[in-house]
């Protein structure tokens, strides 16, 4: 009885709106095709893959893949690093650029303004092998950043071998690189807030301090938290590139994350079903991040994803 | 009501789309499949190609796809290999028309994975096929390469007189099974096999009065007074992130181990980096790095941040090619400092007049640049003929000299090249002019000449290169080219990447002093707890079978 009502809803909906569908049609199939149909090879990741045989006649192999993965001897390095490495930089790299959306905000010279966010979010749009570049050039015993210790009185070290730097050096240039172009959104965010609020705020009595504290941050946290949720869903997928260029096997005990570690054995060595499997149980985490975070978000501010 | 129907025609055209999409992948993998039981045997392969033959007729005038990386010296003034002269002729002689396909730079492993899982493979692939996961025969098992046995005995006159003539490099070029898989690339001659090496500044050593150095205590000399009088911040440095010239460690060699597999004088396979010698090198790096005699960015050096060292004299030894990194930074210093020379340097021993034991060596068969005919391809005769070319003699001269006439002309007998390799008008470096004619500078499904290298070394101190850094008994201690079964191979894989990792990082630590090398014997026990004994078993099983072949 419910299920006819259904269908007969449905078709009167599809009647009135098939305009509608016809335009959601070619995103829908943009999903299906290039994100749920390959979603079939992900069942490699329980076989043993070779390209010859094909995805539906290799093997089975059960949970060998994920076991070779949990019981490796690099498996609790290889899963510290990355959690550090995404921690720090959350810690560090989310709110670098609303630091500098509320700063941008408050300069009320408008040349200088855009100078400086021109200029913060170049980096964005250097390649990351030339940044990559940059940073072993300046990191060298006679590189920049030792010229710099040096005047401070410091002693000349190659920085890139040091593995206590690594993480410092990893973050750092990703917040040089990024927070131009991650403020953008915020300003945007910070353009909507209604000017009557800091009127009423400036009436109360309010100086520039406490009108960032009660006006401009609540009226930005939508935003915040839902880019904070989105952050904390990729927690885990941190990608190889900068890694691969920056690291060195004296860096590898806090440099090596599973995604390096996957490029070396999986991409180089070809063994496509382990790589699979590494992929899938790094998603599996993130949904499950994505799902803590966001339930948590919901309880805590009412803004969530879903 | 018209509209309505429009509407259910797209959606129902999307719906197939989208299903038919669907099987796509399937239907892709089914063929490939299909591929695959018809190799299984030989004989089917053959019939098979009897039948593709009858069908298409050979210099039909079909392109054949050809899939390689190309060389940096090609790229730097041609974005494909079809548009150099050599790309040219080859196509010209053999009356084959070859369409070629290049990964972006440094891709190409990459590029050749995706291929594979993709499964669209040009008709000729070129690659280092023993790195086939699995090894090659696991290539032909999975239905991607033809087996070549019947296809060189019935098509390739050249290539099967040259491995009748030459059963070393016939036995290299096989499987255990016996299955040819590839058009291999063939050092012609031992003197192209050993091409790294030690060089240091030869204007220096005059300077101080010193000689060239032989033994380790005579590079501590020599390496102490560059760092005291001649002002190096690194005296010896080198690319040592660079896979190649790691495992060529001379310094290491001298304590008669190194940084791979190497044969011992038991007729075993053994494993460098958990011997004792291994330990000994690690003090003396570990002692050299703390004196600063090595560079101390050792572990990040890029060429370029070495090639500005040597040149502007903040270093003054390296390790590396007489060609690529000798000639080049020789030409690129003298313009600045017309004193600046490097000389060769032996092998270092640890006692004076000892003759030295290993050194760096290729196999005759170094696998790279080897050519396999994929599954895909459809005119196998063709494929065939235009590989067998090289092996000929008049390929041979192709492929190794260029154009007569045009690269090169025969001076009493000697094929010299002309003025457009070694002046070239537009000012390219002879590496670059090279290879827009031949391919013998690097490498390709050829047999490369000895009277290439013999002009490409324009400086003294290279042409001596061979000999000096060739007086060792190395090719006694290099490992052939053995391959684990299908079976094995993805244990062993397994095994040696943890293995390689944890050598890696931890030959660092103890060469830079953050882990002490009282440890020895526990990173030793560490390797051993990583699989070592069972990845040994493999490569002696290995041995063991290519020396049955």
């Amino acid at each position: 009885m419910k299920k006819q009502s259904f269908s007969q809803r449905a078709k009167k909906d599809f009647r009135r709106n098939r305009a509608l569908y016809l335009l959601v049609l070619p995103v829908l199939a943009f999903y299906i095709i290039f994100h749920y149909k390959p979603m079939y090879g992900a069942i490699i990741a329980f076989k043993d893959y070779s390209p010859g045989t094909g995805i539906a006649a290799s093997p089975w192999v059960g949970l060998a893949n994920f076991t070779r993965f949990f019981s490796g001897p690099y498996f609790a390095r290889l899963i510290r690093n990355t959690l550090l490495l995404s921690l720090y930089s959350l810690l560090f790299g989310f709110p670098a650029p609303i630091i500098l959306a509320l700063l941008l905000n408050e300069v009320r010279n408008k040349k200088f303004k855009s100078v400086t966010q021109t200029i913060t979010y170049l980096p964005h749009f250097i390649s990351m092998i030339v940044v990559t570049g940059m940073i072993s050039n300046f990191c060298l015993s006679n590189g920049l950043f030792n010229d710099i210790i040096v005047l401070f009185g410091g002693e000349r070290s190659p920085l890139l071998q040091n593995p206590n730097l690594y993480r410092t050096i990893y973050v750092a240039s990703s917040i040089w690189q990024e927070v131009g172009w991650g403020s953008i959104i915020y300003l945007s965010a910070l353009s909507g807030v209604d000017a009557q609020l800091y009127e009423a705020a400036s009436i109360d009595g309010a100086g520039k301090w406490k009108q960032m504290l009660n006006v401009t941050l609540p009226g930005i946290s939508p935003t915040i938290i839902t880019m904070l949720i989105l952050k904390m869903g990729s927690l885990m997928s941190l990608g190889y590139e900068k890694t691969i260029l920056l690291y060195n096997a004296s860096t590898y005990e806090t440099a090596d994350i599973i995604s390096s570690y996957t490029y070396r054995v999986g991409l180089l060595d070809q063994d496509w079903s382990y790589s699979t499997a590494i992929g899938l149980f790094n998603s599996v985490i993130n949904c499950v991040l994505l799902v803590i975070s966001n339930r948590l978000s919901k309880k805590l501010s009412d803004t969530s994803l879903w | 009501m018209r509209k309505k129907n429009v509407l259910a025609v797209i959606l129902s055209a999307a719906l197939a789309a989208a299903t038919l999409a669907g099987c796509g992948g399937t239907d892709n993998k089914d063929g490939l499949q299909t591929g695959n039981s018809q190799t299984g045997s030989s004989q089917a392969g053959s019939s098979q190609t009897d039948s593709t033959q009858a069908e298409t007729g050979s210099q039909s005038g079909t392109a054949l796809t050809y899939w390689c990386e190309l060389n940096q010296n090609v790229s730097a003034n041609y974005s494909n290999l079809g548009e150099t002269p050599f790309g040219k002729e080859w196509q010209k002689e053999t009356g084959i028309t070859v369409e070629f396909q290049h990964p972006p730079a440094n891709q190409g492993s990459e590029q050749f994975s995706l291929m594979l899982a993709d499964g669209e493979l040009p008709d000729l692939l070129e690659y280092a096929w023993m790195n086939y996961p699995g090894g090659p025969e696991k290539a032909i098992k999975d239905g991607n390469i033809y087996e070549l046995t019947d296809i060189i005995n019935q098509y390739c006159p050249n290539l099967r007189k040259y491995l009748d003539e030459n059963p070393d490099i016939d036995r290299m070029i096989k499987t255990d099974e016996g299955h040819y898989y590839c058009f291999p690339f063939i050092r012609g001659d031992d003197r192209l096999c050993n091409t790294i090496g030690l060089m240091l500044r030869q204007d220096w050593l005059e300077e101080l009065d010193m000689e060239v150095p032989t033994t380790i205590d005579e590079w501590h000399d020599v390496l102490v007074a560059f760092r005291d009088k001649k002002g190096a911040t690194a005296p010896l440095s080198w690319e040592y992130t660079m896979g190649s010239l790691t495992s060529a460690n001379p310094f290491a060699y001298a304590y008669g181990t190194c940084r791979e597999f190497y044969l011992g004088d038991d007729g075993k396979i053994h494993f460098g980096p958990a011997e004792d010698g291994y330990k000994q090198y690690l003090e003396l790096f570990h002692q050299w790095y703390g004196e600063k005699l090595i560079d101390q960015d050792l572990a990040s050096l890029q060429l370029d941040q070495v090639s500005a060292k040597i040149t502007s004299g903040q270093a003054g030894a390296s390790i590396g090619w007489a060609g690529s990194r000798m000639g080049t930074w020789v030409n690129a210093a003298v313009q600045t400092n017309p004193d600046f020379m490097l000389v060769c340097a032996p092998y270092p021993t640890i006692n004076k007049g000892d003759q030295p034991q290993m050194g760096q060596i290729d196999n005759r068969y170094p696998n790279q640049g080897s050519v396999a005919i994929t599954t895909s391809c459809k005119d196998i005769e063709a494929a065939a003929k235009l590989m067998d070319f090289a092996y000929g003699e008049e390929g041979h001269m192709m492929f190794n000299f260029g154009i007569e006439g045009e690269s090169y002309n025969m001076i009493d007998g000697y094929p010299t090249y002309t003025d457009v390799i070694l002046n070239n008008p537009d000012g390219w470096s002879v590496a670059q002019s090279l290879s827009a004619y031949i391919r013998g500078n690097y490498n390709g499904p050829f047999v490369q000449d000895i009277r290439y290298l013999e002009q490409y070394y324009t400086i003294d101190t290279q042409k001596e290169s061979n000999l000096i850094w060739g007086a060792t008994n190395a090719a006694k201690y290099k490992v052939p080219p053995v391959t684990p079964t299908t079976e094995e191979s993805k244990e062993y894989s397994t095994i040696m990447n943890e293995i390689n990792t944890y050598r890696d990082e931890m030959t660092l630590k103890f060469i830079l002093g953050d882990e002490s090398l009282d440890k020895f014997d526990e990173y030793v026990k560490t390797l051993n707890e990583l699989g070592l004994e069972r990845a040994l078993e493999i490569q002696n099983a290995a041995l063991d079978r290519y020396n049955a072949r």
